[in-house]
């Protein structure tokens, strides 16, 4: 009765129109909202497959953000052992499970490098945290191949692309970037909304 | 705010990137819950994030995942589940019947025990409601009194109040009374300290001399409680009380004189 009851919500959810998309993007065999339910249930099986699905994605951007082969891979276990512990935290009318994992991702990673860059300057004083600063811009100013090519990146006018790429791949937050590159808040939102309307061109998600 | 100028402030992306403080995450959470055109643009958004992150995905080192297997599995040593036998149908039918019965019984005593605690609880607030009435009116009476109490003292310890003892007559040689005079006020207060009972249709009387003549100072009752306050007078060189009909009279009948005193000069 209660495999029923789960298998009932897939097919009323995607009765409405606006999530007519959902199947369609949930290429593999099994629907998110079962991955859940079964995750719920401490299936194993389940979380190799959520691996499957989208460990590289986060790895994508846990990598890029820490720039450390070993750090980083210790984060991406502690990130799926996050989402294995906390599914239950996980509430499907909030947004996608792929975007809950990525939130679980992308600040554990900016943590990561707050807590390395605190402990830089516990050890050596100020003097150092000003370097390690200096270092973020000289990186930021790199060309987006160090970040790898992308072509919905690519297409991206230059100040559109430096807001995605430190948002995402850089571990800035929005105020951090607001406030180290001087720009007001308002338009870095902004920026990111028009990004983001081009990716969805580029990806055809209407 | 209108679900465009919403849109347009980016506070989606924001919030699909993991942006927002808690506050606002609940805020985007509640309106998206009610508006399904702000829904469905979340929904593109965080799809086209999906798809742009999958197709910079890296792969991770094939022993990451095995190391995150082994760990869970340390983590949880294997909650075996243990199925339940399947027994014959009518033993379940036996079992629920059991504990609906069970079950049945119990609601009863519940309803039955909680129905008592509501009317003790009803009965005991009742009782408290009262008992907070009676309290509150107690407090006010005292509260009167203490006032009385107070304005009593501030005339007996005010030196522009002279102090006149009135004592007995030989008609009641250990009846006593004071009175409290203010010369600049006018005032005049009276403290009883012994006066005999009256009878119901008389009343004392108190009397000023002045200019050799007994005016009026008004009635009072034997049985009056801390300083009355009687009409005000002016050169009054003594006072007197007498017994008179209810309700006093225009002159006094001497013959009933019970105290007397002269008012000292000074």
């Amino acid at each position: 009765m209660f495999e029923y009851f789960l298998l009932q919500i897939p097919s009323n959810f995607n009765n409405f129109p606006h999530y007519s998309f959902v199947i369609e993007t949930t290429t593999s065999d099994i629907s998110e909202l079962q991955l859940v339910a079964r995750l719920r249930e401490k299936d194993k099986a389940a979380l190799e497959l959520l691996y499957n699905r989208y460990s590289g994605a986060l790895y994508g951007v846990i990598k890029r953000v820490v720039k450390n082969n070993d750090i980083a891979d210790e984060l991406l276990q502690d990130v799926f052992l996050k989402i294995w512990n906390r599914i239950d935290g996980y509430d499907a009318s909030k947004g996608r499970l792929f975007t809950w994992m990525l939130n679980v991702a992308r600040n554990q990673a900016i943590d990561k490098t707050r807590s390395r860059e605190i402990s830089k300057e516990s050890k050596t004083g100020g003097l150092e945290n000003l370097v390690g600063k200096v270092d973020k811009r000289e990186f930021s100013e790199q060309p987006v191949d160090s970040i790898g090519v992308s072509e919905s990146l690519l297409q991206l006018p230059e100040e559109q692309k430096f807001v995605v790429e430190h948002l995402y791949f850089k571990g800035y937050t929005q105020s951090e970037l607001a406030e180290e590159f001087n720009i007001p808040l308002g338009t870095i939102k902004t920026r990111l909304r028009i990004a983001m309307i081009q990716l969805r061109k580029f990806y055809q998600v209407n | 705010m209108k679900t465009e100028e919403y849109i347009s402030s980016g506070i989606l992306e924001a919030y699909a990137i993991g942006e927002l403080s808690p506050m606002e995450m609940a805020e985007v959470e509640k309106i998206i819950s009610v508006n399904p055109e702000l829904k469905a643009e979340l929904l593109r958004i965080e799809i086209a994030q999906e798809k742009f992150l999958s197709e910079l995905a890296v792969a991770p080192p094939a022993w990451v995942k095995d190391s995150l297997l082994k760990k869970i599995d340390q983590a949880a040593p294997k909650a075996k589940v243990i199925s339940m036998p399947v027994r014959d149908s009518i033993n379940i039918w036996k079992y629920s019947l059991a504990a609906s019965f069970a079950l049945m019984l119990m609601a009863s005593f519940m309803a039955y025990y909680y129905r008592n605690k509501w009317i003790e609880s009803e009965n005991s607030l009742a009782e408290l409601l009262a008992q907070n009435q009676r309290m509150a009116s107690e407090y006010n009476t005292v509260n009167q009194r203490l006032d009385k109490i107070e304005l009593d003292i501030k005339v007996v310890n005010n030196p522009d109040f002279k102090r006149t003892i009135m004592n007995g007559t030989a008609n009641a040689p250990s009846s006593m009374a004071y009175v409290y005079w203010n010369e600049t006020t006018k005032e005049v207060y009276l403290s009883i300290q012994n006066m005999k009972q009256l009878a119901q249709e008389n009343q004392y009387q108190l009397w000023a001399i002045v200019d050799g003549k007994p005016v009026d100072a008004g009635v009072f009752d034997s049985n009056a409680a801390g300083l009355l306050k009687m009409k005000d007078m002016t050169g009054a060189a003594a006072f007197a009380v007498t017994i008179e009909p209810r309700g006093g009279k225009t002159s006094p009948t001497l013959e009933t004189m019970q105290v007397i005193g002269n008012v000292v000069k000074g």
